[in-house]
């Protein structure tokens, strides 16, 4: 690749300055539409992982349980499970007591009727409905053991709109790609064939394929670049404009913003350049 | 250097070339002279592989038979083509023009580029107008600018498709001459015209084309030509 190939795109980009303007802004709204969209996952994921943070499950063991009994059973569920924390009847009580708050109420309670639990913070890898439903099948066979509570219904639910928000990203995700297709094979075309008869005479001429696609690609590239850019750009604005109304949301992490930009500048040239090759074979010479 | 085996070529009903067969030698100069939709055209096309004989095998150098898009786009870069209407590109200048066909032949460096343009401007005579665009230039000057595109990569063989049809006489002999000397350098040339006398001036071996069928002129010196390029230092050669 020369100077001379990205001074070609230069000029062609000016030449037809319209239609190069009417692409970059057909593809920052696709590419916004997308870039919101990201937006709205980011944020989302990020409230859901938030939430599957605060998934735990609780282990409530026999009254009669002995001290190394409890010392194995956290060991062996630390081991299998994940993370644990003991907690005493005191410790129950003495939580239940802050929580409850009235004084009299808890004094009309003779004695402490809570047991002691294990609390376990369950691996990622974990905290789905499912994998949550067995774990604590399992664990409530273990000696010393009463029973197990994981919050099932909140869990599913919560499963449930990760799994939705996935398949809208996906849908949401085609459904751009297919307009940046669109777009950018149609401007391609139309620019090939706006300079068709320098086309034919660099043919005629000798040139390669990629030699004549070069600019062009180039072009597609620098336009997707721009588009993607006004998309970030816009998005930005949208966050720090509603940011002040809606506590929590943050704009994406660089590393997915940059790939919003590499990705968009890898479709722009996937698509060219296979825009390009069907329009130069149909341009003969 | 070229060779036409009992080449025929049909568009559709239209038959554009006859069972033609002809062959050409290294820096040899040939002046296809046939009257318009005679065949010139399509004989030059297949050589330049723009388009396929229906029967027969056209072999230019080591190029023979159907080609591939990258073998038809080698084959050309080491062609020099003018055509009657110059096809330059109107919106770059004269140096850019010529300096496209230097970069598309792709063996000089970035370097290399701005010399070889100069010296093909030079050897046409345009040095000084390198900056103009076409639009701005003469017809003459036009056709000049596309041989010292057609030569600026020294190629063996030029192809001249009626290289003073849109000529008036002085510039008319001023680019048959720069041909000529072109040819006495070195390179093979293929002239089309439907011009005895243009054909007369030209020189070289001399072949008629009629309805498609191509012969070879009885006699080089079409005497009887009107005496259209008068300019001295023109005359036919031999004459």
């Amino acid at each position: 690749m020369h100077l001379f190939h990205f001074r070609e795109a230069w000029r062609s980009f000016t030449a037809h300055s319209g239609l190069s303007l009417t692409a970059v802004f057909s593809l920052a709204a696709a590419l916004t539409l997308s870039a919101l969209f990201l937006l709205v996952s980011w944020n989302a994921n990020q409230a859901l992982r938030a939430m599957a943070d605060r998934r735990e499950m609780v282990v409530y063991l026999q009254d009669d349980v002995s001290d190394s009994d409890v010392q194995a059973l956290q060991e062996k569920i630390g081991e299998l499970y994940g993370e644990t924390t003991y907690v005493s009847r005191d410790q129950a009580w003495e939580e239940f007591s802050q929580q409850i708050g009235d004084a009299e109420l808890l004094r009309a309670v003779d004695t402490n009727p809570l047991p002691a639990s294990l609390r376990v913070k369950l691996k990622p890898e974990l905290q789905n409905f499912v994998s949550m439903e067995e774990s604590a099948n399992q664990i409530g066979k273990m000696p010393g053991v009463e029973t197990v509570r994981f919050g099932g219904e909140w869990v599913r639910r919560l499963d449930a709109v990760d799994a939705s928000a996935r398949r809208a990203a996906f849908a949401v995700g085609l459904v751009v790609a297919i307009a940046i297709v669109f777009v950018v094979h149609n401007t391609m075309r139309l620019t090939v064939l706006a300079r068709r008869h320098q086309v034919e005479i660099m043919m005629r001429l000798g040139a390669s394929d990629r030699f004549i696609a070069m600019p062009y690609l180039i072009e597609a590239i620098l336009q997707a670049l721009v588009a993607a850019l006004i998309a970030l750009g816009l998005v930005f604005g949208l966050q720090r404009l509603l940011s002040s109304h809606m506590e929590g949301l943050v704009f994406l992490p660089w590393t997915w913003a940059l790939a919003f930009v590499g990705g968009s500048i890898l479709l722009a040239w996937l698509v060219s350049s296979v825009a390009l090759t069907r329009v130069l074979r149909s341009a003969g010479a | 250097m070229i060779s036409f085996e009992h080449v025929t070529k049909r568009y559709g009903e239209r038959l554009a070339l006859d069972d033609v067969t002809w062959r050409m030698d290294e820096g040899e100069l040939v002046c296809i002279l046939g009257h318009s939709a005679a065949g010139k055209t399509t004989l030059l096309r297949l050589i330049m592989h723009e388009t396929q004989p229906t029967s027969g095998n056209v072999t230019v150098g080591t190029f023979r038979g159907r080609l591939s898009r990258s073998h038809r786009a080698l084959l050309r870069r080491k062609l020099g083509i003018v055509y009657e209407d110059f096809r330059l590109l109107p919106d770059r200048s004269v140096f850019e023009n010529v300096a496209l066909a230097v970069r598309i032949d792709g063996h000089f460096h970035d370097s290399e580029v701005i010399p070889r343009t100069l010296r093909a401007l030079q050897e046409v005579g345009l040095h000084s107008k390198q900056t103009l665009l076409p639009g701005e230039l003469s017809f003459g000057e036009r056709q000049r600018c596309a041989i010292a595109r057609a030569i600026v990569n020294r190629p063996a063989l030029i192809l001249a498709d009626e290289p003073t049809g849109a000529l008036e006489p002085r510039s008319a002999s001023e680019v048959l001459e720069l041909l000529k000397r072109v040819h006495r350098e070195g390179a093979a040339l293929v002239v089309g015209t439907t011009r005895p006398d243009v054909a007369a001036v030209v020189g070289g071996r001399q072949l008629l084309l009629v309805e498609g069928r191509l012969s070879e002129a009885a006699d080089a010196d079409t005497g009887d030509a009107e005496p259209f390029l008068s300019i001295p230092g023109t005359a036919p050669e031999g004459a």
